[in-house]
């Protein structure tokens, strides 16, 4: 394990150890025109980065094609000269997916973004890959229709990014991840086919599930160029409530309790006092101010389940130790809420330089016995973590919060704690990461978690689909 | 000489690694929460002309990854219509103003400062020449008569620009001091490169005009507040609250009237809500799908990228036709100049109007 958390971190600075032949540049330009190549320095510089800390790499040309049949042109050309290609959405991940650690070209999706159809008698919605979560969702909002996972960064995040890392959501427990509603994908090989995967059928096991397979392939197998989702009728009614508790092993103890009420919430969130601070600091809720822990929940449908779920909910909280417990009185307060927790990591920024977030997930019974563990590997190591995340599914999101990027021993730190909350993680019989994906950042974890067979066939999976290696190397499978 | 030194336009050898305050730089986590806020971004899909990217270039510039002269930070510092519309959306609260102030004051530098805005700093700082200017054009005059009033201020450009605006103020406001000898407020040059001779400015008005200070630019409030200090300044749509009456007629209806917000009034001191309940409380008031973003009047930038700034700007015009409304009313000059433009040029029938003008309109 020592030997993967070095691996991890050393990615700070990466050689470029491509470059591309001027021939090569001319074709990219006439393929996507020249104002979709960008060369200089400080263009580059942008794309050596996305949302995660710690891991940069300097692409040598950032593209931006219009449609699938430039992509292919693109892939192929790339394949022929042994060029790695990194796709990258709106960057927004939080697992160095799209760092272009090689270097070599950034494929950006950006110009593909028009929402293509949504049909209410077939319940989807068919989009281009750089549509934004939010505006797919407000799409189908427009025929009464709910596109229900919602990442926290859902106003940026493009769908073609969520369907490539298998975005989560506040919405989970009830109504599952976006591979629950991927019906189809148009993916470009890397070897330039452009193929379909799926459809608009709900019934189809016609061969192999490659939709699913690509799912959260994190652009190691193919780019993602048109995505088919299927929708849900718009819930009449959607409330949110909060309780109080003294410290998160109570409030986890109390998700227990919820979900063994018979009620399955839409949403189930926590937060623990630092993460309050944070997040009051930004959107001024009025939070409680000496509470240890906060659980946000929420229910949607219909008006008389929603309340009985709420009553539920209440009394289950107040018999496992709420402080206080409050709902929200409209839907103004209610996306308030919902909006400051989507916002709970960058807010928590404002305790520090630097935030490194992990993204462990645990069976749901096991959830306060890990929040226990984090706490004591914290105090162990003399780190600052702040927890929140997805209570009812049992992800959590235990954040480093360092004064300064510069502070190389606490970084240190940080990675010694960081592979005790996995190794704590993998013992309960959870997983490295719930939904930020693997990226170059938990790569290296990667083998622990899924055993020498698995990463063996991923390997020749990976092979199979991108014999050059140029898609995305350093990531998933290669 | 190292990455890090440049030689400025004066021969002195400065570190890049000054030119930010490095607790502010080291804010922004690159969550990118701020793409969709961006103006420019929505205008190119380029992560470079986006808050997030141009973060990176500043800290590109600041370690000395990028050298001082490279092209994109130029470029970038320029193309930014500094109107802190990723400041709202920013989690993290990162004071991108903050840093673009710091970064132009880098960039824009001696020759290296666009020659539109070269001219516009030297007629700001001809103080008399806007007194005698708005005294020509009519601007409102009133001398303090106690030491504990508040004063209207005039602006310098505003005073002979739009000289009515401080008139229909005064007469809205008739209590309101307005002593003739007052300066800039400074904005025109912290974000234009000279952010030490701003502060000095703002500090300067600040003691020449007793008591509270009320002004009809929405630029101004907000950046006299970040220096003289928030408790200090009213811009005149918070100012009259609760104190208009009438109502503007076309006619036997209602006026259609929408709002153009001033981006560092409802970005840096978050009044959007105080010109929009005013409005609604004299006329029909109409919001318009894009009345939050910025128009491209910018403060210098129309001027030192016309070309961008239409491209900001159309869209919005387009809007204005589509809403079917009498007047849009702006709550800062430069807007106000802005629109009347973009709608002369469609030769459109809406009226553009500083607010002031339009609550005097229902006073009527």
């Amino acid at each position: 394990m020592d030997k993967a958390v070095s691996g991890m971190f050393a990615c700070l600075t990466v050689l470029r150890e491509t470059r591309i032949p001027r021939p090569v540049l001319a074709e990219l330009r006439a393929i996507a025109g020249s104002e979709n190549l960008r060369l200089a320095d400080g263009e580059l510089a942008v794309y050596a980065r996305d949302a995660t800390p710690l891991f940069r790499g300097m692409p040598d040309a950032v593209i931006v094609p219009a449609d699938a049949e430039q992509v292919a042109r693109i892939l192929r050309l790339a394949t022929d000269h042994g060029i790695p290609v990194v796709p990258r959405g709106a960057g927004s991940n939080l697992c160095a997916g799209t760092v272009p650690l090689t270097g070599g070209i950034v494929l950006s999706t950006v110009r593909m973004n028009r929402i293509l159809e949504v049909a209410p008698e077939e319940m989807l919605a068919r989009a281009e890959t750089g549509v934004s979560t939010m505006a797919l969702g407000d799409a189908a909002a427009a025929h009464g229709l709910f596109y229900p996972p919602d990442p926290g960064s859902r106003t940026v995040s493009t769908i073609g990014g969520n369907v490539a890392t298998c975005a989560g959501g506040l919405r989970g427990l009830k109504y599952g991840v976006t591979r629950n509603y991927v019906l189809g994908l148009t993916v470009v090989l890397p070897t330039g086919e452009i193929m379909r995967t799926g459809g608009r059928l709900w019934k189809d096991v016609a061969g192999y599930d490659l939709t699913r397979l690509i799912t959260g392939s994190e652009g190691t197998l193919g780019v993602i160029t048109e995505v088919t989702v299927a929708l849900l009728p718009d819930p009449s009614t959607s409330r949110t409530g909060l309780a109080y508790f003294d410290s998160l092993t109570q409030a986890g103890r109390a998700v227990s309790g919820i979900l063994t009420a018979g009620v399955i919430p839409s949403t189930l969130e926590f937060l623990d006092r630092s993460c309050m601070d944070a997040v009051e600091q930004y959107a001024h809720l009025g939070l409680h101010p000496d509470a240890g822990a906060l659980l946000l929940f929420g229910d949607d449908g219909d008006e008389a389940v929603v309340a009985r779920s709420f009553e539920r909910i209440t009394a289950v909280c107040e018999d496992s130790g709420a402080i206080g417990v409050q709902t929200a009185g409209d839907v103004t307060e209610s996306e308030a809420l919902l909006t400051a927790r989507r916002c709970t990591l960058p807010a928590l920024s404002r305790l520090g330089s630097l935030t490194i977030l992990e993204d462990a997930s645990v069976p749901r019974p096991r959830l306060a016995e890990m929040v226990t563990r984090i706490d004591a590997i914290a105090a162990r190591h003399r780190v600052t973590m702040a927890t929140f995340g997805h209570a009812g599914d049992g992800n959590l999101h235990p954040t480093c919060v360092l004064e300064s990027a510069e502070d190389t021993e606490g970084i240190a730190r940080a990675e010694r704690a960081f592979a005790e909350v996995f190794r704590a993680a993998i013992e309960l019989g959870g997983t490295i990461t719930g939904e930020h994906g693997v990226g170059a950042a938990k790569l290296p974890y990667l083998r622990e978690r899924l055993g020498s067979a698995q990463m063996d066939l991923i390997r020749r999976i990976k092979t199979a689909f991108d014999p050059a290696g140029i898609l995305n190397p350093g990531k998933l499978g290669s | 000489m190292t990455g890090d030194d440049k030689v400025s336009h004066t021969g002195s050898v400065t570190h890049t690694g000054s030119v930010f305050d490095p607790e502010l730089l080291s804010r922004c986590i690159s969550c990118g929460f701020c793409l969709p806020a961006c103006p420019t971004y929505a205008l190119t899909g380029d992560e470079t002309s986006s808050p997030r990217g141009r973060i990176t270039l500043m800290r590109a510039l600041a370690s000395g990854t990028l050298p001082p002269d490279d092209p994109t930070l130029a470029e970038q510092a320029s193309f930014c219509l500094g109107c802190r519309a990723c400041e709202p959306v920013c989690p993290a609260g990162v004071q991108y103003g903050e840093l673009l102030e710091q970064w132009r004051g880098f960039q824009w530098t001696g020759r290296r400062r666009p020659l539109a805005v070269r001219f516009l700093i030297f007629a700001a700082e001809r103080a008399w020449a806007h007194r005698i200017a708005g005294l020509l054009r009519g601007a409102a005059h009133a001398p303090a008569a106690a030491a504990s009033q508040r004063s209207l201020m005039l602006g310098c450009f505003e005073r002979s620009l739009f000289p009515q605006v401080s008139r229909s103020a005064r007469a809205l406001a008739p209590e309101l001091a307005v002593p003739s000898r007052q300066g800039c407020c400074g904005a025109l040059h912290a974000h234009n490169g000279e952010p030490d001779r701003g502060k000095q400015l703002a500090r300067q008005l600040g003691a020449q005009l007793p008591g509270q200070i009320v002004t009809t630019a929405g630029g101004c409030a907000a950046y006299l507040s970040a220096v003289i200090g928030r408790e200090r300044v009213v811009e005149l749509s918070e100012y009259l609250q609760n104190r208009v009456t009438g109502q503007v007629r076309i006619g036997d209806r209602l006026a259609r009237v929408a709002l153009q917000d001033s981006c560092h009034l409802r970005n840096g001191l978050g009044v959007w809500r105080e010109p929009r309940a005013l409005l609604s409380s004299v006329a029909e008031y109409v919001e318009l799908p894009g009345a939050a973003g910025c128009c491209g009047a910018a403060g210098t930038y129309a001027l030192v990228r016309p070309r961008d700034s239409r491209r900001v700007l159309d869209p919005k015009i387009d809007e204005i036709e589509a809403a079917g409304i009498d007047y849009v009313v702006a709550v800062n000059p430069g807007c106000l100049r802005q629109l009347r433009q973009g709608l002369r040029r469609r030769k459109s029938s809406v009226r553009a109007l500083h607010i002031a003008d339009l609550l005097r309109l229902a006073a009527d």
